[in-house]
C-alpha cells in the first residue's frame, strides 16, 4: 500500500507547486481591498498568508538593492517600502541592451486591520525583501475558561 | 561601431535542452554595456545565491542559469500576486572578439555581473600618423 500518492495536481517539485499556487492567486480578489498604490509600478510585490495564521507576508523583488538601501516605514495600516540604490559609477560605453530597471522606488501597501504593521519584521536576502506582518493579538482565537459555582 | 555580436541565440528551441523538470524558467532582465576593454553584463536574478548560480561557456555560447529556492515559501499561501517565481536562464552567443578564458563573474544582492574582456587584437587602437 502506498503511503504517499502524488496526484496529477500535486507535483513533488516545490517550485512548481509554488508557481501553480501563484498562477491561481493572480485572479484572487484579496488585492482589491488592499489599497495598493502605484499598481504596475516597479517593483512588483507578492502577498502571502502564512498557513494556519493570519500573518501577512509581503515579498518584493528588488535586485541590486542591499539591505541598507531599503527602508520600510509603517503609518497606521500602511507600509511604505522605498529603496534608494547606492550610487553606481557611470560606466563609459554603449549599451547593447538595457532591460533592467534601476533607480529609486517607493510603494505603499494598505494592510487589512487584522495585522499590526508596527510589529512588522523585514529581511532582505539576494535582492528579495520579505516583510512579515504579524496578526494582532486581539484577533487570535482565545480559550475562555468557564468557572462555575 | 558595435562589432561585437551579442544577440541572443536566434534558435533557442534548437539550442536549449529538453526540460526535465516541470517548473518554468524565466529570462532575466539584462543590461549589456560595451566599453573599449570588453563587455559588461548585468542580469537580475533575485532570490538566487552563490550556490544556485551557474555560468557556462561552451564553444561561443554563454549560458547563465540561476536556481531559486522555494524553501522560503513553505507554508505561505498566495493572497495577491504581481509576479511569479522561477529559475532563470539566458543564453548569449559571443563573438570571437571576446576572450573566453578571462570571463569573470560576481553575484551581489540578486544581480549577476559578468565581465567579458575583449581579446587584445579587438581593442580599439589609435594609429599614429607620422
Amino acid at each position: 500500500m502506498a503511503l504517499f500518492t502524488y496526484g496529477r495536481d500535486v507535483p513533488a517539485n516545490p517550485l512548481f507547486r509554488l508557481q501553480e499556487d501563484l498562477k491561481r492567486a493572480f485572479e484572487s480578489p484579496f488585492g482589491h481591498g488592499l489599497g495598493l498604490f502605484g499598481r504596475g509600478v516597479r517593483p512588483a510585490i507578492n502577498i502571502f498568508k502564512r498557513a494556519g495564521t493570519e500573518d501577512v507576508v509581503v515579498v518584493i523583488e528588488a535586485p541590486g538593492f542591499a539591505p541598507a538601501d531599503i527602508s520600510v516605514e509603517s503609518q497606521g495600516q500602511t507600509l511604505v517600502v522605498s529603496g534608494k540604490p547606492a550610487g553606481q559609477a557611470a560606466a563609459e560605453g554603449a549599451y547593447h541592451r538595457r532591460e533592467r530597471v534601476t533607480g529609486e522606488f517607493s510603494r505603499s501597501i494598505q494592510l487589512p486591520r487584522d495585522v499590526d504593521p508596527a510589529r512588522a519584521t523585514a529581511t532582505c536576502k539576494n535582492g528579495v525583501l520579505m516583510l512579515t506582518v504579524p496578526a494582532r493579538e486581539e484577533i487570535k482565537p482565545r480559550q475562555i475558561s468557564v468557572t462555575g459555582g | 561601431m558595435a562589432n561585437v555580436e551579442v544577440g541572443r541565440d536566434s534558435k533557442p528551441g534548437v539550442a536549449s535542452e529538453e526540460q526535465t523538470r516541470p517548473d518554468r524558467s524565466y529570462r532575466p532582465n539584462v543590461d549589456i554595456l560595451e566599453t573599449a576593454d570588453g563587455l559588461r553584463l548585468w542580469a537580475d536574478v533575485p532570490g538566487v545565491d552563490e550556490s544556485g548560480i551557474d555560468v557556462e561557456l561552451v564553444d561561443d555560447v554563454l549560458t547563465i542559469r540561476g536556481r531559486v529556492s522555494a524553501a522560503e515559501y513553505e507554508s505561505l499561501q498566495p493572497a495577491y500576486t504581481e509576479y511569479s517565481v522561477g529559475n532563470y536562464e539566458a543564453r548569449f552567443r559571443l563573438s570571437h572578439t571576446i576572450d573566453g578564458s578571462r570571463i569573470s563573474a560576481k553575484l551581489a544582492n540578486g544581480v549577476l555581473e559578468l565581465s567579458l574582456p575583449k581579446v587584445e587584437t579587438a581593442k580599439p587602437r589609435r594609429i599614429q600618423i607620422n
